[in-house]
């Protein structure tokens, strides 16, 4: 059987076309080229080489209209058994090629010729064209009359043309030669024979039937030269002579030859025309020749020749004549019952001609799956052959094949695929490619894919091509590792590395092996190099770019990555870029990747390769980094990886690809899964711009990067130091401020930065800062104040509490060299500065409370020493307060003095040693009518020193105050506090009283300043105002109002008064005033005195006084057995009326019978209370009897005189 | 008999395939299959317009091969049922009717708000049925 046979190969003259001399292959191919397009060699165009010899048996030789068809071999090819029945078998003509230069001698390069064409008996006409002869060899005449044929060199037209003319000479030749010979056998006798004729010695009545045979196999061979000499009519008569004889004798073989012929010849005649009326005749006739082909089958020689291969090639011929999609019924049953039939073919090399065409016609009718069928069977004939060649050609096959099994190498793919996608855009993610989905569906066939790829694998090993070995192994480790046993994943890792081992290294393939890599996560620009577009029309350029919100990581933005359509991301030249990437290797090897890094395919990006190792059945997450070099956009389609020894680009939407089939259950398997790899949402490649290098400042904290430690409240100034670390210098730049915390940044040098503007590369800024820590989570503020309460508010104290410097700095607006355009501004960048400030517990305040310290009046004692003791502010501030009250023109010297504390309790839980510094601002802003205006002093005490781990307290003395009238609009509103020291009469509002007393208790807050020290240099200032405030204002009304009753004790007996005024008990603000006389009490004798008793409210009080006395030992002197003290005078029980704001005196005489200390004490019932009594005296009930006590007077009685 | 029955997905894909021989000729089966691919294709390409035949599912025999028939079912949504069959003289009256039967089956099957459109059959007791229906073919034409 032969390749590409039709029915018209019976009219072709073969030519073989063989190199004389040597010859380099190339060049042997270059001339032959040039003679493959002579093939058909119309007789017109040979008339003029042609001359009649004798009369033409072609009678009808369509001078006008036909032509002459040849079928080149290039080199040799045996003569075929079968010469004798097919014509058009022979070759008819040897051409031979040579190229002159390396055959310099002409005369032997013809006797080489000759030679050469020996083999080829049937060889009527030969020539041997020589190429490129040079000049000598053209003055060589030696070769004239031999077929040497030279062609001056020449421009290929011009040889061509040379060789057009050449071939038409050869053809006319050809002609007269077919003409001779048909004319020869007519006359002479020729024996035509086929190996389907008997070899054995003939019977006499055999020879009788083979002489009649003898003139239809005649006829029959005619008939054939005719359909060579391009006569079919000629052809068709002698056919039909021959068809007649044979069907006569029964020569069934002939008679198929003949009819054959006949077919070939009709279609010569109709030139090509085909309509369905000779197509049923063709399609009948050569039905009947297949049947005739089958009917010669002998059973006697079926061993050694079968005319099989006949009825195949005419069934073959049938079949390519017809294809054609309205056919494919018909074409399909002849090609179904020729592969049938090629199961009995002996010849192995007929059946694998049989089953290329089989694939071939398969393949033209668009039966693609049938094509790689029979093409996987032409493969394993030629894998049975055994030999390298064959494997080669099994590869070569089986490639073709993988196409319908759609397990093509990516190679062919991109090879057929064309340039119409060029560069998919990055960001069209989600748009899968159509083809690209088909093909995840069928690569559901695995177990044909399988077998497919195995058998590459195996023919391309055999082969010795490791290239496409390892291609094979590749695909099938990739695309079907869940369906390989761990073993056989084991032995493609091997024939992997094999393969790698005899491929040069370096070697690229298209189709990616292991791992696969899926693109992870674009970082976002650390905050330390974010850039952000600028505004050009603002002068806060920054302003409406940078992400809109409180956060700098807004977690929306991080989240949902696949609202890509405005993500973009930008690099700068020449500054570092990474990007995330996973590898996952599924199989059960380890998997060492040698390198990898990201593949960019225009030259804008150095890439850094590195190494990993994954072992079995894991995924890692990598970092890829690079440096991008040029401006303008930048796509990353996928990495580059050198793993088993082979280069392959891995492309992200690959496995994007094959997740979404996974996804969709469509594939195997999902490999990142399988290793147990997190699901992770496909991550959509943002459109990357690259722009020109922009600054780059780097900070540092001077003295060290780490947190700054500070104690609550401490101040501390840091220095910040910038340097521009890129190529471009900083011509912008603005501080601000973000995060928690802003407020405990005091001060910036906003100055600093502006002057060292522009900062040029590699210069250096340094920034002073300011500091105060906040205060750790404060003591519970309270929601209503919590407003006032401005460090340390709510809940606090995450990491993220310490505030942060947002510097925003940009390059210059144009780069030099490039033309300003205004539109396309460089964009500037932000610098995000954590100021890492670790507060520390420092001094803790446990609590406050108003203490009150009274200290007994002495009658009759100047006290002026004393309040110059207690203190210089209270003396201050009591008499300027007492100028303004003129009810209380008490010598303020002779009463009981009271003294108000702030108490604070700090406690030190740190393992250092703080000390306390309490400074009060003296002011005497208290009073608005007060007629001195004293200016503020700082009066500072003595420090406090607070071990660690200690509690202590502080004492800070307090300036008085004390309302003059207890009134009901303090207590009737239930309000805590009502009114000031100076708030005498009840026209004030009670709005403005409030209000007032809230007012002076801030001030006197105010001017309380607690500052600390710890160590040499740390300190800072106590945050405790609002401790005092709630301190104050839960004790203010106790502290503040005054008693209802003021009692006070004098000596009668002077005529200088000693009036001593008293306070309540617990207020401290006495109203004293003193004369300058001073009186002394004598024992043994008769002292009379005074008590005085005062109405501090607007009502008249009903009283019953009492009054006692006590010594030293607190006994009371008045009664009992061992009464110290005599009297005169009523001191029980005295009802008495008080008018409102009056006094009222009582006298008495005392007769101290033992010299000493005696306390003297006043206390009173008051009778029918009215509420603000009760109220004042917190009573519960309305019966129960109101106590009002004074306070206790001393009285030092001496001796005698 | 029946050596093997498939269905194949819109997209070409092999949704169930099963082969009931005793023979190790799985692979053969899958090839005649998938061959058969190229022949529904044609068909589904060149549908025939004329009236009677507008919405015929059943394909009739797709080819012949080696010792086998093969015949093809289309559903409406372009799911395509594969029969490989040895008997030699099949009415196909038969044939339509396990076509039908197996259309069925197939729609119960993906019915299954569990099975993901596309991906391969996997449900037990399609095959079962599937394996029944097979045994039953045949049986009402001698019955």
């Amino acid at each position: 059987m032969e390749p590409d046979v039709s029915i018209e190969t019976s009219c072709m003259i073969r030519v073989a076309v063989i190199p004389i001399g040597p010859i380099p292959t190339q060049l042997f191919r270059d001339y032959s080229s040039m003679l493959l397009p002579h093939h058909t060699v119309s007789l017109s165009s040979i008339s003029s080489f042609y001359t009649e010899h004798q009369k033409s048996p072609f009678s009808h030789q369509p001078w006008d209209s036909g032509s002459l068809h040849f079928k080149f071999l290039l080199g040799s090819s045996p003569p075929s058994p079968w010469d004798d029945f097919q014509s058009h078998r022979k070759i008819l003509s040897v051409i031979g090629i040579s190229h002159c230069p390396s055959s310099p001698d002409l005369h032997s390069l013809s006797d080489l010729f000759a030679s050469a064409c020996k083999p080829y008996s049937s060889s009527l006409v030969h020539r041997c064209f020589a190429f490129s002869p040079g000049d000598s060899q053209l003055e060589d005449e030696t070769h004239k009359g031999t077929n040497l044929i030279l062609f001056p060199p020449a421009d290929r037209q011009t040889q061509e043309f040379h060789l057009l003319t050449m071939m038409q000479d050869l053809a006319a030749s050809l002609l007269m030669e077919f003409e001779k010979w048909v004319l020869r056998p007519e006359s002479g006798g020729t024996i035509f024979k086929t190996p389907l004729d008997s070899q054995a010695t003939l019977s006499s009545e055999e020879v009788i039937k083979a002489k009649k045979r003898r003139l239809g196999r005649a006829q029959k061979t005619i008939g054939d030269y005719s359909l060579l000499a391009g006569s079919p009519v000629d052809a068709n008569a002698h056919y039909a002579t021959a068809l007649e004889l044979a069907r006569l004798t029964g020569d069934f073989f002939w008679y198929a030859g003949a009819m054959e012929g006949s077919v070939c010849a009709l279609l010569i005649d109709r030139m090509g025309q085909k309509d369905p009326l000779l197509e049923d005749e063709v399609k009948y006739r050569y039905n009947s020749v297949i049947l005739h082909y089958r009917k010669s089958f002998i059973q006697d020689n079926a061993q050694r020749v079968s005319p099989l291969s006949f009825e195949l090639e005419a069934t073959l011929k049938l079949a390519r004549f017809l294809c054609r999609r309205e056919l494919a019924k018909d074409v399909v049953e002849l090609l179904t019952t020729a592969a049938e039939g090629g199961k009995s073919l002996i010849d192995a090399s007929d059946r694998l001609i049989l089953y290329i065409e089989i694939a071939r016609l398969f393949g033209s009718l668009g039966y693609h799956r049938k094509a790689a069928f029979f093409s996987r069977q032409v493969a394993q004939l030629y894998l049975q052959q055994g030999n390298r060649l064959a494997a080669i050609s099994a590869m070569q096959v089986l490639a073709m094949t993988t196409k319908a099994y759609r397990v093509q190498s990516r190679a062919s793919i991109e090879h057929t695929s064309s340039k119409k996608e060029t560069g998919p855009a990055p960001h069209d993610f989600g748009k899968v490619h159509q083809n690209l989905i088909v093909s995840l569906f069928e690569s559901q066939w695995s177990t044909l894919q399988m077998v497919v790829l195995r058998e590459i694998l195996l023919s391309a090993v055999r082969a010795g091509d490791p290239l496409a070995a390892w291609s094979a192994a590749a695909r099938l480790l990739r695309s079907y590792y869940p369906l390989i046993t761990p073993a056989g994943q084991n032995g493609l890792a091997s024939a992997l590395a094999n393969s790698a081992e005899r491929l040069p290294s370096g070697t690229r393939c298209a189709d990616p092996a292991l791992p696969f890599i899926r693109l992870h996560s674009f970082p976002l620009h650390p905050s330390q190099v974010d850039i952000v577009k600028r505004n050009p029309g603002r002068e806060d350029w920054w302003a409406g770019s940078a992400p809109s919100g409180p956060f700098i990581y807004t977690p929306f933005s991080k989240g949902e990555p696949n609202q890509s359509g405005k993500q973009e991301l930008v690099w700068v030249v020449g500054e570092p870029v990474q990007v995330f990437v996973e590898l996952a290797n599924p199989c059960g090897f380890d998997v060492f990747v040698d390198s990898i890094y990201l593949s960019v395919h225009s030259q804008s990006f150095d890439a850094f390769p590195i190494s990993v190792s994954l072992p079995a059945n894991s995924s890692k997450v990598i970092t890829l980094s690079g440096i991008p070099t040029k401006v303008g956009p930048l796509s990353i389609p996928g990495c580059i990886v050198h793993c088993f020894g082979v280069i392959t680009e891995h492309f992200f939407k690959d496995v994007d690809n094959l997740l979404l089939g996974a996804a969709q259950g469509l594939v195997l398997s999902d490999p990142f899964r399988c290793c147990g790899s997190a699901k992770l949402k496909n991550v959509a490649v943002p459109a990357i711009s690259v722009v020109p290098s922009l600054p780059l400042l780097v900070s540092h904290v001077v003295g060290g990067d780490g947190a700054v430690t500070l104690y609550e409240g401490e101040i501390r100034d840091v220095c910040i130091s910038l340097a521009n670390a890129g190529t471009v210098p900083v011509e912008q730049a603005h501080i601000s401020l973000s995060g928690k915390n802003q407020d405990s940044v005091i001060s910036i040098s906003y100055e600093t930065l502006q002057s060292s503007l522009p900062l040029k590369p590699g210069a250096q800024v340094t920034i002073p800062i300011t500091l105060k820590a906040w205060q750790l989570s404060s003591v519970d503020p309270d929601p209503v104040s919590g407003k006032n309460v401005s460090a340390g508010s709510g809940r606090q104290v995450k990491d993220r509490s310490s505030p942060m410097l947002l510097i925003h700095y940009a390059g210059p607006m144009t780069n030099s060299g490039e033309p300003a355009d205004v539109s396309v501004l460089p964009p500037g960048r932000r610098l995000v500065i954590p100021l890492n400030i670790c507060v520390l517990q420092g001094m803790s305040f446990i609590k406050a409370r108003l203490l009150s310290m009274e200290i007994p009046a002495h009658v009759g004692d100047s006290r002026q020493k004393m309040a110059q003791l207690e203190s210089e502010s209270t003396q201050l501030a009591t008499g300027s307060e007492r100028q303004a009250d003129r009810f209380m023109k008490i010598d303020p010297y002779r009463g009981s003095w009271g003294l108000r504390f702030l108490e604070l309790e700090l406690s030190n839980p740190t393992d250092v040693v703080f000390e306390i510094g309490v400074s009060v601002q003296l002011e005497n802003s208290e009073s608005q009518d007060s007629s001195v205006d004293c200016s503020g002093t700082e009066f500072g005490y003595p420090k406090t020193r607070i071990d660690r781990d200690y509690t202590a307290r502080v004492l800070i003395p307090l300036e008085h105050f004390k309302l003059p009238v207890l009134d009901g609009a303090f207590i009737v509103k239930d309000s805590h506090v009502n009114g000031t020291a100076t708030s005498r009469s009840s026209s004030f509002s009670e709005k403005n009283t409030k209000a007032e007393l809230n007012a002076s208790i801030k001030t006197l807050i105010s001017r309380i300043k607690v500052r600390w020290q710890s160590g040499r240099n740390s300190s800072g200032e106590l945050n405790i105002k609002d401790a005092i405030q709630a301190a104050l204002q839960s004790s203010v009304m106790d502290v503040l109002l005054p008693d209802p009753l003021t009692f006070g004790f004098r000596l009668a007996k002077n005529n200088l008064e000693h009036e001593v005024k008293r306070d309540s008990v617990e207020e401290s603000d006495t109203q004293l005033q003193s004369s300058v006389h001073s009186s002394k009490v004598v024992a043994h004798n008769m002292t009379p005195m005074e008590v005085l008793v005062r109405n501090n409210t607007k009502e008249v009080i009903r009283i019953s006084l009492s009054i006692t006395c006590r010594d030293v030992a607190g006994q009371n002197c008045f009664e009992g057995e061992k009464a110290t003290v005599l009297w005169t005078g009523v001191l029980n029980g005295i009802n008495m009326e008080v008018p409102p704001l009056q006094e009222v005196k009582h006298s008495f005489s005392l007769y101290f019978l033992v010299p000493g200390e005696y306390t003297l004490l006043a206390a009173a019932v008051i009778d029918d209370a009215n509420e603000i009594l009760r109220a004042r005296a917190k009573s519960n009930t309305s019966d129960e009897p109101i106590f009002c006590r004074g306070a206790p007077f001393h009285v030092q009685v001496s001796g005698t005189v | 008999m029946i050596v093997c029955v498939a269905a194949v997905g819109q997209q070409n894909n092999p949704l169930y395939i099963q082969s009931f021989t005793e023979a190790d000729d799985a692979l053969k089966l899958h090839h005649i299959v998938h061959c058969s691919l190229d022949v529904v294709d044609e068909r589904v390409n060149n549908p025939k317009k004329s009236g009677p035949t507008l919405n015929e599912t059943f394909l009739g025999m797709l080819y012949p091969t080696e010792n086998y028939k093969v015949y093809g079912y289309l559903t409406n949504t372009k799911v395509k049922f594969i029969l490989v069959t040895t008997d030699l003289d099949v009415r196909d009256a038969d044939v339509r009717n396990f076509f039908s039967r197996f259309h069925a089956a197939y729609v119960d099957a993906v019915s299954n708000p569990f099975h993901v459109p596309g991906k391969k059959i996997t449900s037990r007791i399609f095959a079962d049925r599937v394996r029944n229906i097979v045994k039953s073919f045949g049986l009402s034409s001698t019955g």
